[in-house]
This record gives structure tokens, sequence and C-alpha cells, in this order.
């Protein structure tokens, strides 16, 4: 008889496996039960199935809080820093399906196919996240962005959307075509795979922090990864593809997508090449700062919510940018700080931009928005607060994420760098508030003539009863930007509850 | 007794959102309310006053945000006390005046004045820099509503230019407050943005330098001086009168305060280091100022010129970088206000009876059926050109005093100041209720609604006149104590950088 | 409270406790009521002027400084100053001065404006500007002296423009308020000097110490002084500070009577008494205002026999009479100053009132060239005037003529440069009898105009429409307006009382202080000056004597040639005008002060500020700082849309570029 080599099975901790598993199963139930033959179960069970898989991956994530340790023999990692961003695909996901759900996308795309793609690409980017090997980063990564290449075309009869869908995919692949480049070179230089044995490798000592297939392969990492966290200059397919995808699927781009890139960045870099820091340092800071200054100037005059925003989530890129670039635990809190408010800030604005699309005709023109605040106050006010947060107005939770922000630039000795954040910030002002001001101090369009027509109080500051104003019902979409809307400024003067969970993550890596 | 800030800080806010959620007719008598209890707190402070005691005083003290060593600190002293009495004045009067008029989106509008209330307590009692900061970039949100919702002419237009150049100088604050903790904090006690922590640690020179001018920008184009005053013409021709009053009168003196409060004490070498640079600037605010209010015809724009000579003088004040010029500097800050806002009111009263106009082309002959009116114009006009016997006089006279001790040449050129300023308040007074009538005008004698506003504004004005000692009395102990210390700590951490590595 | 302490008080509050009732309750008293209230206030506050000379003189004689203390008002870091009055025989004396012309300029007032509309608004204005004039001189400390000073400014402001509707009135309000205020910054600023080193406020302190602080002529000090004599110029209408007071005669002339004739002008006089302990330690300062006083009085002189209009001739006469009390106090001759300053008010208001009420029966009209042969018709207001003439002429036995003579013999007394002074006087004095008569006789003399011919017929000339007779512009008769009648002494008790008080007082005042008999004035003084060297000096008979006759030659020769140019040959004037016209060019044009001012001073002012408002505020303000920013950004983000093509083959090539450069970067880097 042959021997032949025994394969050890690695030992799989489900239990920490049980959010991923939560989520992909979800995928597949989803996937199923968009099989069904009644109108309901499709148009309600689905997306609420798809809900309850995430919220109990949440819960899950929840459970699991505390533990440290690796999965699948060390291919991927389970800690706070994977936990805290797991909830954050999670509601991001969440908030996504709640905006998807009675839209139009769906419908054309098969309300099942439409919900897996999307559970799929979050269970990818659960991997991305947890990644601590650089196969697995790749699967990750694969495994979030096909699904989206999808998602962003799922508006079959909108030739904007089809577009948007191929420029994703083709760019993407060159991104990561380029991303598994840089894997491959680090791998070569380092001949390890494992962040760890790569960070021992380089913490030997040596020349190896100078040698040029290092180097190499930093560069194309920095370059795959910047192009999905969407940097300058790899930045430039975010307006077209934000613009021409579903609006949902635009929300759950702009604030899934980067959080799950800039996960793997911190771990990457923070943990792998750590001790590589001083060749990394300044090039990023470099592209940050670029970044920072292309996305401000992007987004001013543009017309288009979706783009201006597209370009905003490219300034917000340098931001988070400039925690990663000092290369200390603070960075990193403050980098995952600003995902969290980055999502909430977003969330909200989309929000508002989906309920307008289907109220006017206007699309996602600023001018929908025109006079929102005399008729809409229960739209306008998440996405006032929205806009003065993105621009870093105190008592909102993007002062806060700012000021950590620079706190952690400073710090590290990249006070520069903050100075370059705060003329960004003056830049956007200019943008941001363009928006608040159509809101507030512009008459309100012809479309919602019927509001204004409506007799009656004014609706109340929160709670939207948009019944009240006569315009088609759209509950779950304005509790979304009302929801979000608020925890913008809870988070603005309570902030305590966030910073808790960023220490813990920040504490899971092991820095300084 | 004790007084909790907090209190004073937030019952403004807590009144505009009750308006908020009220009927709307209800809202301006909330806001009014709400006013009228903080005004009422504010004097009671002053009452409670220890004058003695160069100290915090009704300190509140809790960590906000552990992590970032940020504390929710606020504490009265001779430094904030007679600006929240103003503030509390003047909000309540304002507030009265602008309940005279309909406003559309009431509820909205009376919100809106609250926050701003709310956010310039936060600033003059906040005893921790990020705390300031906050607010401080806070006040502008309701002031940019304030403006282009119920402005005038290309008020949109005026409200981003307004908000964007003011912000550019804040965000700049932003940064270097950051700094300033993170750079102030060693190793052993942690990050803390506390003024009190602050004061104890040195930052070595040559970073206070752009620390400090990060601040100066802030604070000098909020005031505005010259030349950072872009934002002024537009914005005052579109603010609705009654909120220009409150932005005039009140947040220019919260720039002032910064000086005060934040780069005299923290950054003392660099404020010994561009002493020069910033009396120049002074200057040419005086001198720019009084000549842009002489020569332009607008009634806004020439109180809003006259405002920036006379920020001009105290910024004069605070950087002779002594005792006079600092005291000087506090009550005028307190004066200027208690003028300005009087001033707005009367051009209100004024374009009511010249058809709406606000050009003093269109003006004249007002004060010939109007005796009351023009007696109260007068006196507030002799408070604004600082006639002796106006306290601002007493103000401007320690300014100068301070300069002219530091630097002879400079005290003397603005003295100048005091001449134009003679000429500009005048030529307003005559032109506007002096001369033959002007086409469209009608003399109307001061209605007793407006009088509820008017009479008690002058009132002060004489009662603060005759007894300015009441102010000085109270802002001495800490201003010497601030201002000195400018000094001596300089001289302290002068042989550090050599002796730490 | 001592009973001078009290006393001063009242002489002090009881004005401005007038000004509040009649502004209150003004409305409410019928016909001259408003009148009355005011009247008996300042009548009131005389008596207890009265008794505070009582009271003080009642104390021992080193106790007569009083220091009165209300309440701290301004005293903190390096400054310590108080609501406090100094009582001493100066304050004393000049509070005698003011309230008791003030009181009868009130008394003919109440007739003088009883038809103008803003009756009640002009004894208010009047008791404050009493009150402020007192504070002033009451006041015992620099602070609250610059406070009074400011506020005679203020006051004197709102009657020059009382009559608001003139422009020619509210312009010459605004010019005298303005040059005050310049006088208010030299005041302050000479205060900074002295405060620096004496570091006391108070004028007692400053006093006792001043010997230590300063040694003489200390450049500070002079400094401070010269500053000090800037404020008393500008109040006093001293050159090149003058320009002011010839217009301010666009205020009622009761106005011009009390202002710009007795009390406010003088202030700089007592300034410079009141600081004499400071003055003596800078002699240089002293001898700057000195040729001041000097030079005033000669220019004003001679403007005053070219100018036409009757008012103005008075007001440069006060000039001129004022240069007289400057030259003295700034050379040391304190009591002969304020001697003199006690006269002038005497006499001076006199003439105004009769020009008042000779301009009253012109129907307000004030131009010499109309007026004449009033002889008649006007029998007491002539009289008047003819006293008031020969007390200014310096005529014996009249008030003018010792006053003036003590201050040239103590001049004179001096020697050394002091007797170009001495003859500069004397030439003064000689121009002084020229214009003085000049006037008199164009006004009363020759034959007798329309107004005067009506007059006579018993009736008073009343246009039917009114205009302002310095432009010709139409008055608005529904305010501000002098008043449909007008009223002249002879029909009016009240304004007979005045004049004839101030008459006989222009007649025995000078007997206060009669060279070798009686020193009244010189006693009373004593204690103030007590430390003064220059105080007590005793000139030899013979300059005496000289002086007394030169005096009085000099006066009648002034006359006579006034007679003679316009009584005997009426032609002769113009003869000399036409022979001496260049020079006569300059004295009409008042010696080209306003163009000169106008030059220097306000067209540099108005082109600045036209240069910020065109030029600058657009250009660099809006343009470079806003413009270029926003410039900046504008460009980049149409850069940033331009790389946005939208075709993916160009972004795939920019990321392949961007790639390539990072890439590069790092390799050299290794």
């Amino acid at each position: 008889m042959i021997p032949f080599a025994k394969v050890a099975a690695p030992d799989v901790d489900f239990a920490g496996l049980a959010p991923l598993i939560a989520v992909f199963g979800g995928a597949l139930i989803v996937l199923m039960l968009g099989l069904l033959r009644s109108r309901a179960a499709r148009e309600t069970g689905v997306p609420a199935l798809s809900v309850l898989s995430l919220v109990i991956a949440i819960g899950l994530s929840i459970w699991q809080w505390g533990e440290r340790t690796d999965l699948v023999a060390g291919a991927l990692r389970l800690d706070e820093l994977t936990l805290s961003l797991t909830i954050i695909f999670c509601v991001a996901g969440i908030a996504s399906i709640l905006l998807s759900w009675r839209h139009v996308a769906p419908r054309e795309a098969a309300h099942g196919e439409y919900y897996a793609l999307l559970l799929t690409s979050i269970a990818g980017m659960i991997v991305l996240v947890a990644a601590q090997n650089l196969v697995s980063v790749f699967l990750g990564l694969e495994l979030l962005s096909i699904p989206l290449y999808v998602l962003c075309a799922t508006e079959m009869r909108r030739a904007s959307s089809l577009e948007s869908g191929l420029k994703y995919l083709v760019i993407g692949s060159v991104g990561s075509a380029t991303l598994l480049y840089g894997l491959a070179f680090l791998y070569g230089a380092t001949g390890a795979t494992d962040f760890k044995d790569i960070a021992e490798a380089l913490g030997s000592g040596g020349d190896l922090v100078s040698d040029p297939l290092l180097l190499a392969g930093i560069a194309l990492s920095i370059v795959g990864l910047g192009f999905k966290a969407s940097v300058a200059p790899f930045h430039q397919w975010t307006p077209d593809v934000y613009e021409g995808a579903p609006t949902p699927i635009t929300a759950f781009m702009a604030v899934a997508t980067k959080a799950a890139a800039f996960g793997i960045v911190l771990r990457l870099f923070d943990v792998a090449l750590i001790d590589a820091a001083v060749d990394w340092g300044p090039p990023l800071a470099a592209l940050a700062a670029f970044t920072i200054v292309v996305g401000n100037v992007g987004a001013l005059g543009q017309s288009s919510l979706k783009r201006l925003l597209a370009y905003s989530s490219v300034a917000q890129a340098g931001y988070m940018l400039a925690g990663v670039v000092v290369a200390s635990r603070l960075g990193l809190q403050a980098t995952l700080f600003y995902i969290a408010v980055y999502l909430v800030m977003n969330l909200a604005a989309f929000a508002v931009i989906v309920a307008r699309e289907r109220e006017t005709p206007l699309g996602d023109d600023i001018a929908s928005l025109d006079g929102l605040g005399a008729t809409r106050p229960a739209l306008a006010w998440p996405m006032t607060i929205a806009m003065l947060a993105l621009a870093g107005f105190p008592a909102t939770a993007g002062f806060i994420g700012k000021f950590y922000l620079i706190d952690a630039a400073v710090d590290g000795d990249y006070a520069w760098l903050g100075i370059v954040i705060v003329v960004g910030s003056m830049i956007s002002l200019a943008y941001y508030l363009k928006v608040v001001a159509a809101i507030w101090m512009r008459p309100a369009a012809e479309s919602t003539d019927l509001a204004v027509l409506t007799p009656g109080p004014e609706p109340l500051l929160a709670g939207g009863s948009d019944e009240a104003t006569g315009l088609r019902a759209q509950g779950e979409v304005v509790a979304v930007a009302v929801f979000f809307g608020v925890l913008t400024v809870v988070l603005g003067v309570v902030p305590s509850p966030l910073f808790d969970v960023v220490r813990d993550a920040g504490a899971a890596l092991g820095l300084l | 007794m004790t007084l909790h800030l907090s209190f004073a800080v937030w019952l403004p806010l807590a009144f505009g959102v009750a308006g908020l959620l009220a009927p709307p007719r209800l809202a301006p008598k909330l806001a009014l309310a709400g006013t009228l209890l903080v005004l009422g707190y504010a004097i009671a402070y002053v009452i409670d006053f220890d004058s003695a005691n160069a100290g915090l005083q009704h300190v509140t003290d809790e960590i906000w945000i552990g992590e970032l060593g940020i504390h929710y600190k606020l504490a009265l002293d001779g430094l904030n006390l007679f600006l929240v009495l103003l503030t509390a004045i003047l909000w309540f009067f304002c507030t009265l005046w602008a309940s005279f008029g309909a406003w559309e989106k009431p509820r909205l509008f009376y919100f809106h004045l609250a926050l701003a209330q709310t956010s310039v307590l936060g600033a003059l009692l906040a005893q921790d820099l990020a705390l300031f900061v906050v607010f401080f970039d806070l006040m502008l949100v309701p002031f940019f509503f304030l403006t282009g919702i119920w402005g005038g002419a290309k008020r949109v237009h005026a409200t981003m230019k307004l908000v964007i150049y003011t912000l550019v100088g804040s965000l700049l604050m932003l940064t270097a407050a950051i700094a300033t903790g993170v750079l102030a904090a060693t190793g052993e006690d942690g990050l803390s943005f506390a003024f009190s922590d602050l004061a104890q640690r040195t930052i070595e020179s040559s970073t206070q330098n752009w620390l400090f001018l990060a601040f100066a920008a802030a604070f000098l184009v909020k005031m505005p001086a010259f030349p950072f005053h872009g934002w002024m013409p537009d914005g005052y021709k579109a603010m609705p009168l009654p909120v220009l009053a409150l932005f005039s009168a009140v947040l220019s003196k919260v720039a002032a305060y910064g000086f005060l409060r934040i780069c005299l004490p923290l950054f003392p070498d660099a404020s010994e280091h561009f002493q020069t640079l910033m009396l120049l600037i002074a200057l040419f605010s005086i001198l720019y100022g009084s000549a842009m209010a002489f020569t332009t015809t607008h009634a806004r724009l020439i109180l809003g010129y006259s405002s920036i000579a006379q920020l001009g003088f105290i910024v004069l004040g605070i950087f002779a970088l002594n005792s006079q010029g600092a005291q000087g500097a506090m009550l005028q800050a307190f004066n200027h206000g208690l003028v300005v806002a009087p001033a707005f009111f009367i051009v209100a009263l004024l374009s009511a009876r010249a058809d709406g106009s606000e050009d003093i082309r269109d003006m004249g002959g007002l004060g010939m059926r109007a005796p009351v009116l023009a007696t109260f114009f007068l006196i507030v006009t002799f408070a604004t050109l600082a006639m002796p016997g106006s306290s601002n006089f007493v103000g401007e006279f320690l300014i100068l005093l301070g300069v002219f001790q530091t630097k002879l040449a400079i005290a003397l050129i603005a003295s100048t100041g005091v001449v134009l300023a003679a000429v500009y308040a005048l030529r307003l007074y005559i032109r506007t209720m002096h001369n033959r009538t002007g086409p469209r005008v009608e003399s109307r004698e001061l209605s007793l609604r407006d009088g509820l506003v008017l009479v008690p504004l002058v009132l002060a004005i004489l009662a603060i006149a005759v007894y300015p000692q009441f102010a000085l009395q109270r802002s001495e102990p800490t201003v010497t104590s601030i201002v000195p210390s400018a000094l001596e700590e300089k001289a302290a951490a002068a042989p550090l950088p050599e002796a730490s590595p | 409270m001592s009973s001078v302490e009290l006393f001063a008080w009242l002489t002090l509050l009881l004005p401005l406790a007038g000004t509040i009732v009649v502004a209150l309750a003004g409305r409410r008293l019928s016909g001259r009521g408003a009148g009355y209230v005011a009247t008996g206030a300042m009548t009131l506050s005389f008596a207890s002027a009265v008794g505070a000379l009582l009271a003080l003189q009642g104390l021992h004689h080193e106790e007569r400084q009083v220091r009165a203390v209300a309440w701290d008002y301004a005293s903190t870091v390096g400054i310590d100053a108080q609501i406090s009055l100094l009582v001493d025989p100066l304050s004393v004396f000049m509070i005698l001065v003011v309230a008791g012309v003030s009181t009868l300029i009130h008394l003919y007032s109440i007739a003088y404006l009883d038809s103008d509309r803003g009756y009640v608004r002009f004894f208010a204005f009047l008791n404050f500007f009493v009150f402020s004039m007192l504070l002033l001189v009451l006041a015992g400390n620099f602070l609250l002296l610059i406070v009074g000073w400011a506020f005679v400014g203020a006051a004197s402001y709102m009657l020059i423009s009382f009559w608001y509707r003139r422009t020619t009135a509210t312009n010459a309000g605004i010019k005298a308020f303005v040059i005050n205020v310049i006088g208010d910054v030299g005041l302050v600023l000479g205060t900074f000097f002295i405060v620096r080193h004496t570091g006391s406020l108070d004028f007692l302190e400053t006093f006792e110490g001043i010997k230590s602080d300063f040694s003489p002529n200390d450049a500070d000090l002079v400094a401070g002084c010269v500053l000090l004599l800037v404020g008393a110029f500008a109040k006093s209408a001293q050159v090149p500070l003058h320009t002011w007071l010839p217009d301010a005669m666009e205020g009622p002339t009761p106005v011009s009577a009390l202002i710009h004739a007795a009390t406010m002008v003088t202030a700089g006089v007592y300034l410079i008494a009141r600081m004499h302990p400071l003055f003596e330690l800078a002699p240089t300062a002293a001898d700057v205002g000195a040729v001041i006083g000097c030079l005033t009085l000669l220019i004003a002189g001679t403007i005053a026999i070219a100018v036409t209009d009757l008012k103005r001739v008075i007001a440069y006469s006060t000039m001129s009479q004022i240069g007289y009390m400057i030259m003295a106090v700034s050379a040391g001759a304190y009591a002969a100053g304020l001697f003199h300053l006690m006269t002038h008010a005497f006499f001076k208001a006199l003439l105004f009132m009769a020009a008042g009420s000779v301009i009253a029966a012109m129907a307000g009209q004030q131009n010499l060239d109309r007026m004449g042969g009033f002889k008649r018709s006007l029998p007491f207001t002539y009289g008047c005037m003819v006293i008031g003439g020969l007390a200014l002429a310096g005529i014996p036995p009249f008030s003018g003529f010792f006053s003036k003579d003590e201050i040239l013999l103590l001049i004179g007394d001096r020697g050394g440069w002091y007797w170009i002074l001495y003859v500069a006087g004397y030439v003064g004095a000689f121009l002084t009898g020229i214009y003085t008569f000049r006037m008199i006789f164009r006004a009363f003399w020759g034959d007798s105009v329309p107004e005067a011919l009506e007059l006579e017929e018993g009736h008073m000339h009343h246009p039917d429409v009114h205009s302002n007779p310095a432009n010709g512009e139409i008055e608005d008769t529904e305010v501000g307006f002098p008043g449909p009648e007008h009223h002249i002494a002879e029909r009016e008790p009240a304004m007979k009382i005045a004049m004839g008080t101030l008459a006989l007082l222009a007649i025995v005042g000078g007997l206060l202080q009669i060279p070798k008999v009686t020193h009244v004035i010189d006693h009373f003084l004593e204690p103030t000056f007590a430390e003064s060297a220059l105080y007590e000096r005793d000139p030899s008979d013979g300059l005496i004597s000289f002086g007394l006759i030169l005096g009085t030659i000099v006066g009648l020769a002034g006359i006579a040639i006034a007679y003679v140019v316009w009584v005997r040959k009426p032609g002769m004037a113009a003869r000399v005008r036409a022979r001496l016209r260049p020079l006569h060019g300059l004295f009409a044009n008042k010696w080209y002060f306003d163009e000169l001012i106008g030059v220097l001073v306000v067209r540099p002012a108005q082109w600045f500020g036209s240069f910020a408002q065109q030029t600058f505020e657009r250009v660099f303000v809006n343009g470079v700082l806003v413009g270029g920013a926003t410039g900046l950004v504008r460009v980049g983000s149409s850069a940033v849309r331009a790389a946005q093509t939208g075709f993916l083959r160009y972004y795939a090539a920019m990321l392949v570029v961007g790639m390539v450069g990072l890439t590069m970067y790092f390799l050299l880097l290794s």
C-alpha cells in the first residue's frame, strides 16, 4: 500500500467563526427563499431574513467580545478589531437592506440574489478584516468585491447602473491584480505569508527593511488597498461608480467597503509591516494629504449628491489614512473611531438621498433638497446634521472623529498632516454648506408643492410623521435617516462608549 | 449659595427646544422666558462674585472625554464675569426686540437664537481648551442659519462667506488647540486640555509661535480685525438686525476674550514675540476702520467699521501686555457690547422712519419730532466715540495708558483714532437726526414698546459710566494675575530649552 | 461733610438738577416756565458758590485747599481716579465768575429766546453746560478734569448746532466738537506723561510730589505740559486751533455770550493756572504758552479789524483777549490773568448781549455793512455797548483797563525777552481800540438803516420770509429756527436787568485790584499759589505809572483812529483798504487758517478714507485675500473634474501611473 502524507485538518473554532457562519448561512437561506412563489415571501420575507441573519451576527460578535484567538490555523484572527468591524459591516448591511426594501434594484435583479450577494459581500469583508495571512487577505478581498461588481449593475434597465458595474469590475480587477502582485512580493521578500512571521522577519533586523522586493511589495499592496479605499490617485472609479450604482448599494459601498479596506490596511501595516513604518510612513502621509486635497476640491461644484458624497468619501479616506500613517495605537484607535463615525454620518445622508429620489423626479440632484426644511423636517434635520458632521462641526460625531485623528497625527509628529486635515475641512465647508443652504434657504421646488398645500401643523423635529405631508410613505427610509442622524449627535455628545470599543480594538493589536 | 453654571449655559437651549415643540405663537414667549432666567442667573453671579478672589469661582469640573483628556469644566472669574453678564443682558433685550417682528418659521428662529446663546455662554465659561473650541465653533452654526434663512438680500452668499471665512480661522485653532494639549502633555501626567493643567506645563517657544498664530488667526477673523474683515460688509448687510446686534456686540468679544484667556497665559513667549505685530494690526484696524466708517454711507457699515476700530483698541490693550491695558480691554469689551447693540436698535428705528432705507443719505431731520429718541441716540453716540464721562473713555484711557508705557509711539498714533471716532460718530448722528428732512423721511417719536428695549440699555450705559469701578474692581484680581504671569512665566520658561536636552 | 464741601457740591449739582427737571418737565411748564426754572437753579447755584466762598474764607489760611471725595470712579492698577472736587481759592474764584455770569445770561435768555421752538431744549442744554463748566473747574483730579473738559465741549457742540436745521450750524458744531476732542486727546496724553512719573491722578498729590518726581525742564514734563497746552489752546481758541470759535457764532447769541466769551473759552487759562506747579518746573513749556498767547492776541486783533460780521468781530476780540490771559498765566502773572478773566467775562458778555439786541433789531441780520444809526432807536443797548467797548479798549476807569494793564505790567517786570511780549501787548491794545469802536461806530452811528428807522417809529422789523443770514438758505420755520419774533433789551426787562448788572460790573470790576491801592484778588488767591516762585512780585513804581499812562494813550489813540476813519472821513476806510489790499486780504481771510488746515489735515484724511473705500477694500481685502484663496480652490476643482473623463482606459492608465510612481519612490528608498 502506498503511504501518503497525513494532512492534519485544522481544528475549527466554530464559536469564533460564528458571526461569519451566521452571515454565510443567511446568504444561502435567503438565496433559497428567493425561489419561493409568494410575493410576500420574496419582497418582505427575504429582506427580513437577511436583516435577521445580520442581527444574529451582531449578537454573536458581542458574545465573542474579548476573545483573542487565531482561527483556522492562523488564517484568520479573532479579536476586537475583527469584531468591531464585523458589527460595523452588519449595521451598514442592515441599513442598506432597509433602504433597498421597496427599491427598484432588488425587484429587477430578483430579491433572493440581490440580498444573497449583499450578505456574501459582507462575509467577504469579515474574512478580509480578520485575515492575518496574505492568502486569506486576497480571498477576503475577492469575496467582498465580486458580489459588489454585480450589485452595482442590478438596476438592469438603467444604462448608467450597468456602466458603473462594468467600470467597477474592470478597474477593480486591475486593483486586485496589483494587490496580488504586492502580496506575492511580500511573500518573496520575507518568505512568509503569515503576518506574525512577516513581522518577525522584519523585526529580526538586517537590511530587509530596505530590500527592494519588500518595498515593491509594500508599494503594490498600498496601491491595491488604496484602490479599494479610494485613495487618490486611485480614486477615479469612485465618483462614476457611486453615481451609477443603485443608491442603497452606493451607501453600502461608501461605508462598508471603505471600512473593510481600512480594516485590513490597519492589520497589514500595523501588525505585519509595523517595523517597516519608516518606509511606508512618509509616502502614506503624502498620499493622505493628496487624497484630502483632491477629494475636497473635486467635490466642489458637483450637482449630483452621490458624486458629491463620492468625492467627500475620497477626502474622508484621506483623513483616515492619517491615522494609519502614524503607526501607533492612538492612530489605529482614531482610524477605527472615524470609520464608525463615518458610517453613521454617511448612512444618514444616503437615506435622505434615497427618500428624495423616490419623492421627486430630480433624482439625486442637489435641487431635490430645495426647501426640504419647510416641507420635510424629518429628512431635513438628519441631512443637515450629517453634512455638518462631515464638515466636522462640533457637537457632532464628525468633530470628535476629526479631533481624535488630529490628536493622533500630532502625537505621531505629523502635525502638518493635522493642518492639512483642517485645510481640507475648510474647503469641504463650501460644498457641505451648499447642501444645507439648499435645504433651508431655498424655496421648495414645485415637486413638493403638494406638501406645502397640506394644512395642519408642521411635522415635529424628530419622529418624522411624514404622512402629514401627504407624500408616499417610506417609514423605513425616514427611520434610517432619523436614527443615524440622532446617533450622529449622540456620539458627538457622549462618545465614550465608542471610545471603549476602539480602546479594546487598539489593545488587541498589541501596539504601543 | 450655589449657582450651578451648567444651568445658565443649557437653559437657553432647553427653552429653545421647548419652543421648537410648542405651538408657534408660544415660541417667542418661551425664548423670552429663557433669556430672562439667564439674565437673572447672570445678575446673581455678579452679586455673588467674590471680587477679592483672583481664582475660579462656581467651578464645575467633570471628565467629558477621558481618552482625549477633555474636561467639561465651567467656571467664572474676573475675565468672563462681565462678558457673561453682557451676553445675558443683550440676549434678553435682543430677543425682546426680535419678538416685536413677525418671523416666518418662528420656532426655528428662536431655537437658533437660543442655541447661539448657549454656545456663547459655553465659550465664555469654558475652562478647558477643547471645550472652548467646541463652543467657539458651535457659535457659528446658529448664525449661519439665522443669516441664511431670515437675512436680507444676497443672504445665502453672505452667510456662506461669513461662516467659511470665520471657520478658516477657527479650524486652524482646532489643530493648534489639539497640538497645545498634546505637546504640553508630559509622560507622567497624561493628556489634558484644562486651562489649569495647561498653565502648569510649558511649551517651548518655537512651538508656541505657530500655535499662537493659529489662535490669533481665529480670533482676529472673528473680531474682525483689519485686514481679515472681508466677510464683514456682506455679512452685516445681510443679517437681520436683532441678530446682527448680538453678533457684533457679543461674538467679537468672545474673540477678544480668547486672547486674554488663552494666548497670554498659555503662550507667554509668543505673546511677547508677536507683541509688535499684534499692536500694529490693532493700530491699522483703528485707523482703517475709522477711515472706512467716515466714508461709507450705509448705517450698518458705519457701525460695522466703527466696531473694527473699537476692537482694534481692545487688541491694543491686550497686547500692551500689562495690567492697565488688559483692564482697559476687559472694560472696553463690556462697554462696546453694551453700546453697539442699542446703536443697531436705533439704526432699525431710523430706517423704519426713513422708508426702510439704511443709507444715511436718505435720512436727515429725524430728530425733529423725536426729542426722546434724539436724546438716547446722542447718549449712545457720545458713548461710541468714547467721550470722557462715558465708561468707554475709562476703558480707552486705561488701554492707551497701558500701551503708552510699553510702546509710546503706537499710543500716540492710536490716540488719533479717538479723534476719528468723534468724526464718524457725530457724522452718523448729524446726518440722520439733524439737517433738512430727507425726501422720504417722516419723523416719529420712540414708541413705548421700543422704549422697553432702548431705555434699559441706555440706563445701563449711564450707570456704568458713572461707576465703572464696579466692573474694574471685580476684574482686577484675575486680570492682574493673568497678565504679569504671562511675563513671569516667560522669564521662568526661558532657560528651560537649554536645560532640557 | 464740611460746609465748604457741601456748598461746592450744591453749586455743582444744582445746574444738573435744573437740566433734568427742565428736560423732563419742560414741556408741561407753560410759556417761559422752563426759563424760570433753569434761571432759578442757576441763582441757587450762584448763591451756594457764594456760600462756598464765605465758608472757605472762614477756614484757616493754610487749610484753604479742601478735597471733597464722593466715590471711587476708576481706581485700579496704575490709576486712582475718584469723583473728587478740589475746593480752593482758585476754583471758588472760578465758580463765582462762572455761576454769576451764567445766571445773568440765563436771565437774559428767558426773554431773548422767548419765541424759539426749542425753548425748553435750550435751557436744558444751557444748564447742562454750566454743570459741565463747574465740573471742569471743581475737578480734583486729572480724569475728572478731562471729563468736565469734554462735557463742556459736548454742551458747546449741542448749543452751537442748536438750530440744527441750518447746515451751517451743524457744520460749525461738528467742527467745534472735533477740534475740542483734539484738545481732549492732548490733555489725556499730557496726563500720561505726568502720571507716568507721579503715579497719581489727584491734583494735590501730584503737586506735592512734583518737585521730587521731576528735575526742572525734565523732557517728559515739558512734553506733558506742551500737550496740556494743546488742550488749553483747543478750548481757548488759540492759534492754530482757533478756527472753530468764529464759526461757533452760528449759535444763539446768549450762547456766544456764555460759552464763547465768559466761561468755556477761559478754561485754558484756568488749566494753566491750576497746573502752575508743573509749568513753573517746565519753563520751556510755559514760554510756548506765552508766545502762542501773544501771537493769538495780535492775529485775532488784526482779523477783528477786517471782518464785517458783528458777532465775529466780538468773537475775534475774545480770542485776542484770551491771548492776553494765556500769555499772563504762562508768564507767571496768575492773579492778573485771572483778574482779566473775570473782568473780560463781565464786559464781553455785556458786548454780546448788546450785539444780540442789535441783531434782534435787524431780525437776525449780523452784517455790519447793513447796520447803522441805531444810536437813537436802541439807547440802552447803545449805552451798554459803549461801556463794554470802553472796558474792552482799556480806558480808565473801566475794569478792562486795570486788568489788562496789570498783565502787561507783570510781563514787562519779567524783563529779558518778555519785553517783546510787553510791546506786542500794547500793540494789541491799540488794535483793540480800533476794532471795538469801528464796530460801535458802524452799528450805531451814521445814518439809520431801514430797520433802525422802523424801530424809531415804534415797531420792530420782521421779514415775511426768514432766511439764514449765513448762506441765504430759506429757514425751516417748523422747528429749530430762531423764531418768528425777536426781542430787544429796550422792551424786555429781563434783558435790561442782565445787561444793566453786567454794565455796572464792567465799570466797577476793575476796582478790586488797583496797583498799590487794592489787592483783593491777589490776597484771595494767595493760598493756591503759595508755593509759586513767580507769585509775589512788586514792580517798580516807574514801570507801573509808565504802563498806566501808555495803556490809556494807546487805547484812546485806537478809538481816535476808529473815529477818524469810520465817522469823520467815511470814504477813508475804502481808500485804506485799496492801498493795503494784500494786507486786508490776509486779515479778511483770517490769515487763511481754515484753508491751511484743510490742505494739511482734512483733505489727506478724506483722501485716505476714499482710498480705503474705493480701492483698498476692493482690491486687497476682497480681491487678494478672499478672491485669491477661493480662486486657488476653484482652479484645483476644475483640474480634478477635468481629470474625471469617464473613460475606463484613462482611469486604468492613471492607476498604473500612480502605481509606477509609488513603486519608483519605494525602490529609490532602498
